[in-house]
């Protein structure tokens, strides 16, 4: 019963919230309560390794096989946990009284509940199903709350999105009817059994990688599907970034080592030279583009768009060390992302403007703002002690023996990183007070109401970089099992 | 008579007691003529919901059938028939007043030829059956006869009309003169076996012109769009959903399942019907998009719906078929609402302009949200019911090895995303509107577009309510018994 309460919490706080109870505390309750089903979830699946709710499939052959299946085990436990955080710091730090602050946090909360139902799906309809629950949500935040080219960019995002889905869903309507027709099923389990019982052919499996390739990797921002990422990030409104560069790109990941992963294991090694050549493309050419760029918000979202070449390299590793790393930075980026697009969004907020010439001298104005900033930073630079790191570590150690080249160019891209995010840094925080720093009413955080959000994310990304087992250890098993054939 | 007839019998004496009410009765009835008419039409509908069987008497064997299709179908047509009529009941005719009587009274005729058209077994009955149909459209069409734009609807629509009904009745006699009759069981038995005899093929031909005109497929389509803004709303919502259903199901008849889908000539006629949907989709889609006023945008859409299901039709099969049955209930089920606020806005506004629809979002809270998810049903985006149908047409497409038409349908169906995107931008982004019209929706819009849109969530996520209908229409496989007799 855990489980349906997870996505049935945020939707009965859409409905209060609509019938007018108080927007933000309305949502920020509904998301921390939230956590207590998916603790009890979550001693579930330590336990015995996986709990499912819902109907058990039936054998006999139907002509639409969906099951609304939900189910949670040790892979979606740090995904599932990932959100209910994110959600909790995104709505935490969402401004209360904002304009049309109703369908403000009824949005923020669809996005979470989206990405909540996707992570708990096991039936491949829903999972796409409630994946794209979040795409009108994230139209909707960008456009009307967003700063810049918003309707610019709300459309690209949106485009570029459903396109991605759309060769997304090709690809699993594929998966499922290039099964012999008694076999078929929705179900990852049942398809993962039947895959591995009778192999897919290699011509199929390569077509199939390659669509689950740019389906999945356009809603994850890989080179040369990534364009709508940097500019949607920066018009959005920070606590819609945080989800969507926080939790919503994970989609793509998880889904990749859900499907593409277990059910083309021959596809995929096939076209993993192609999957290292994007590769390689989101870490040199991004995080060149990275450096190039005078906007704060742009910065973070070319960095955000950067790490997911990482990411990719632990998935094409095919050693279970280099899926949990992968696991482990998708986390990291999550929680180092929504840090630093909260953070970004309080600088704007107060003074008016993320262009980093126009900022500078904020260490001394509001040294606890400065604070997150670094964390932010070092952590998305891969400082050690922090989740980056321990990702970054194990997929370069996972992936040294089938791509020693790669992880040579994974390593210069940690180097981008760094020089980027120092750059940002040092003309962020550093140097003279620039007037819009030392305008009036540039005030710092205020007390724990305003930190608290901020605190939660950093010491998330500390706890995951001290002991990364938490993340991988209880995924292990189901990594495991991903890669036998 | 057996009750068999029913639905048609009730409903000419419906049309034709509404109208003797409206002129032989006192005063104080006939204020009361739009509820009479309103609960005529839900009456009929109930009474044709009753689950009894109707067997058909054998003396009209020849020309009607009874079967599954025809059961699912009636229906259909009595829940347009209603919403028609509620529509009708709301709809400013201005000076024509004073024959409104007759305003709600004639839509009955049009949906008895309906009824009758769907189970037609033989062309004869098909033809007598359209032109009740006919006849009647050309009468409402230009029923706003004080509005130069609904005269210039009618016309046209007499004329392409006309046209089709040429088309129609030359397809009848050459089929006639080729195959020897016209009746659909007999056509399969004599041309069972047979290679595709040219008469018959250019029979087939003309028929599929004059169906496409029905169901505006291009290169047939070029008088929707005129109608469509012309006619008055209720007409509108009449022929986009009532007529073009009725032309897909007679295509599902005789090309789907029927005479004309046997060996050689489905073959032959395959490409043809791919062909006509891509071109359906593409230009429906595309045209859609510029669009400003609300009632040709609902054209061009429809067209594209209509591609997308002839798409499905010239997959051939049984999954084709029963394609083709969810698709037109879940096009009801968007479009009547999406229509029906629409009316609501031409009632305030007096045009049915997009511009009316700036800021409504924050004062109609309720009925734009459920016209938002109404409209994001027909985009075919999760988790609404447009997106499983949609899903069947891609996954019927791929399984027949269709890939031209796969990438067409794909790429329109994202595209078509804009279509539905620009009015919800309107109702939520752009500014207020400069001129608020000093009365609200009425109260009933709320519940009836709130529980719409609940209905269209609630269907996609349980399409298997959908894939229920499609199988009892498939059931008995009217082929085979057309056989066995």
């Amino acid at each position: 019963m855990c489980l349906p309460a997870m996505l049935v919490i945020p939707l009965l706080a859409v409905g209060l919230i609509a019938l007018g109870s108080r927007p933000k505390v309305t949502a920020l309750w509904a998301s921390v309560v939230n956590c207590i089903p998916g603790c009890l979830a979550s001693g579930g699946v330590l336990r015995s390794g996986e709990i499912l709710f819902g109907p058990e499939p039936i054998p006999a052959r139907e002509v639409f096989p969906a099951k609304f299946i939900l189910g949670m085990d040790g892979l979606s436990l740090s995904m599932v946990w990932l959100t209910l955080l994110v959600t909790v710091a995104a709505i935490g730090s969402a401004q209360a009284g904002i304009k049309r602050e109703k369908e403000y946090f009824i949005c923020l909360l669809l996005i979470g509940l989206g990405a909540l139902g996707a992570f708990l799906s096991v039936d491949l309809f829903y999972f796409f199903t409630f994946h794209e629950v979040a795409l009108v949500p994230t139209f909707l935040l960008v456009g009307i709350w967003g700063q810049g080219d918003r309707a610019g960019a709300a459309w690209r995002m949106t485009v570029y999105l459903m396109l991605g889905s759309m060769v997304l869903l090709m690809g699993l309507i594929g998966l499922y009817l290039s099964l012999p027709e008694t076999a078929r099923s929705l179900d990852w389990r049942v398809l993962g059994e039947t895959v591995r019982a009778n192999p897919l052919s290699p011509g199929t499996q390569r077509i199939l990688a390659a669509l689950l390739l740019i389906g999945f990797g356009t809603l994850v921002s890989l080179v040369p599907f990534h364009s709508w990422a940097p500019g949607g990030y920066a018009s959005a409104p920070a606590p819609a970034a945080m989800l969507h560069a926080g939790v919503l790109k994970k989609f793509g990941l998880y889904g990749l080592m859900r499907v593409a992963l277990p059910m083309t294991p021959d596809g995929w090694k096939e076209i993993g030279w192609i999957v290292g050549l994007l590769l390689a493309g989101n870490i040199l050419y991004l995080g060149l583009a990275a450096l190039q760029q005078r906007d704060f918000r742009w910065l973070l979202g070319f960095s955000s768009a950067m790490h997911m070449g990482t990411v990719f390299l632990g998935l094409i590793s095919g050693t279970v060390l280099g899926l949990a790393g992968a696991l482990t930075l998708m986390v990291g980026h999550g929680l180092s992302a929504a840090l630093g697009f909260a953070v970004a969004g309080e600088i704007s907020r107060r003074t008016g403007t993320s262009w980093m010439q126009d900022l500078g001298g904020l260490a001394q104005r509001a040294p606890k703002l400065w604070f997150y900033l670094m964390v932010a930073a070092m952590a998305s630079m891969g400082l050690p002690g922090l989740a980056n790191f321990a990702g970054e570590i194990m997929i370069f150690f996972g992936a040294w023996a089938a791509h020693p080249g790669l992880v040579g160019i994974a390593a210069w891209g940690v180097v981008l990183s760094a020089v980027a995010m120092l750059r940002a840094v040092r003309a962020i925080a550093f140097g003279a007070m620039s007037p819009a720093v030392s305008a009036e009413g540039v005030a710092d955080l205020q007390g724990i109401r305003e930190t608290w959000p901020l605190a939660a994310l950093s010491l998330a990304l500390l706890l995951v970089g001290i002991v990364p087992l938490v993340v991988y250890g209880p995924a292990q098993p189901v990594l495991e099992r991903l890669l036998t054939p | 008579m057996s009750a068999w007839f029913c639905p048609e019998i009730l409903l000419t004496l419906a049309g034709v007691g509404l109208i003797l009410v409206d002129t032989l009765a006192p005063e104080q009835v006939r204020r009361r003529t739009p509820l009479l008419a309103l609960l005529a039409a839900m009456g009929i509908l109930g009474w044709s919901l009753w689950p009894e069987s109707r067997t058909l008497p054998t003396s009209w064997l020849s020309l009607f059938i009874s079967d599954g299709l025809a059961a699912v179908f009636k229906p259909f047509f009595l829940f347009c028939l209603v919403a028609v009529v509620g529509m009708a009941t709301r709809y400013r005719l201005e000076a024509d007043e004073a024959v409104r009587g007759e305003f709600l009274a004639l839509p009955f005729f049009p949906t008895a030829g309906l009824c009758l058209l769907v189970s037609a077994r033989d062309f004869l009955a098909v033809f007598v059956a359209l032109e009740l149909v006919s006849i009647s459209l050309y009468l409402l069409t230009a029923f706003h006869r004080t509005k130069p734009a609904s005269l210039e609807a009618g016309i046209k629509l007499l004329v392409m009309g006309g046209l089709s009904t040429g088309f129609l009745v030359m397809g009848i006699a050459w089929l006639y003169a080729g195959a020897g009759t016209t009746e659909f069981s007999k056509l399969l038995l004599t041309q069972a076996g047979t290679g595709a005899n040219p008469a018959v093929l250019m029979a087939a031909g003309l028929i599929l012109a004059g169906i496409g005109f029905k169901v505006a497929a291009v290169p047939f389509h070029a008088w929707a769009p005129d109608v469509y803004e012309g006619s008055p709303t209720p007409v509108t919502a009449f022929l986009a959903v009532a007529s073009k259903a009725a032309g897909l199901i007679l295509l599902l008849r005789v090309f789907g399942i029927g005479a004309f889908a046997l060996e050689s000539m489905g073959e032959f006629f395959r490409p043809i019907l791919l062909t006509l949907g891509i071109a359906t989709v593409t230009l429906g889609t595309l045209a859609a998009l510029p669009q400003r006023d609300f009632k040709r945008l609902l054209a061009y859409s429809g067209i594209a719906h209509a591609g997308f299901m002839i798409l499905a039709l010239g997959t051939g099969g049984e999954g084709g078929v029963g394609t083709v049955v969810a698709y037109l209930w879940a096009y009801l089920l968007a479009s009547l609402p999406v229509l029906l606020f629409v009316n609501e806005m031409e009632r305030l506004h007096g045009s049915t302009d997009l511009r009316h629809l700036d800021g409504i979002g924050r004062r109609e809270p309720g009925p734009s949200l459920g016209f938002t998810l109404c409209l994001l049903s027909m985009a075919g985006l999760p988790p609404l019911v447009g997106f499983p149908v949609k899903l069947a047409v891609l996954a019927n497409l791929w399984n027949a090895g269709e890939r031209p038409a796969l990438v067409v349908a794909v790429i329109m169906a994202v595209a078509g995303l804009g279509i539905y995107l620009t009015p919800i931008r309107a109702m939520y982004w752009e500014r207020e509107a400069d001129a608020i019209p000093a009365r609200r929706f009425p109260p009933f819009l709320f519940w009836v577009m709130v529980m719409a849109g609940l209905l269209n969530v609630w269907l996609g996520f349980q399409p298997q309510e959908l894939v229920r209908l499609a199988e009892k229409s498939l059931s008995p496989l009217p082929v085979l018994e057309a056989i066995r007799e």
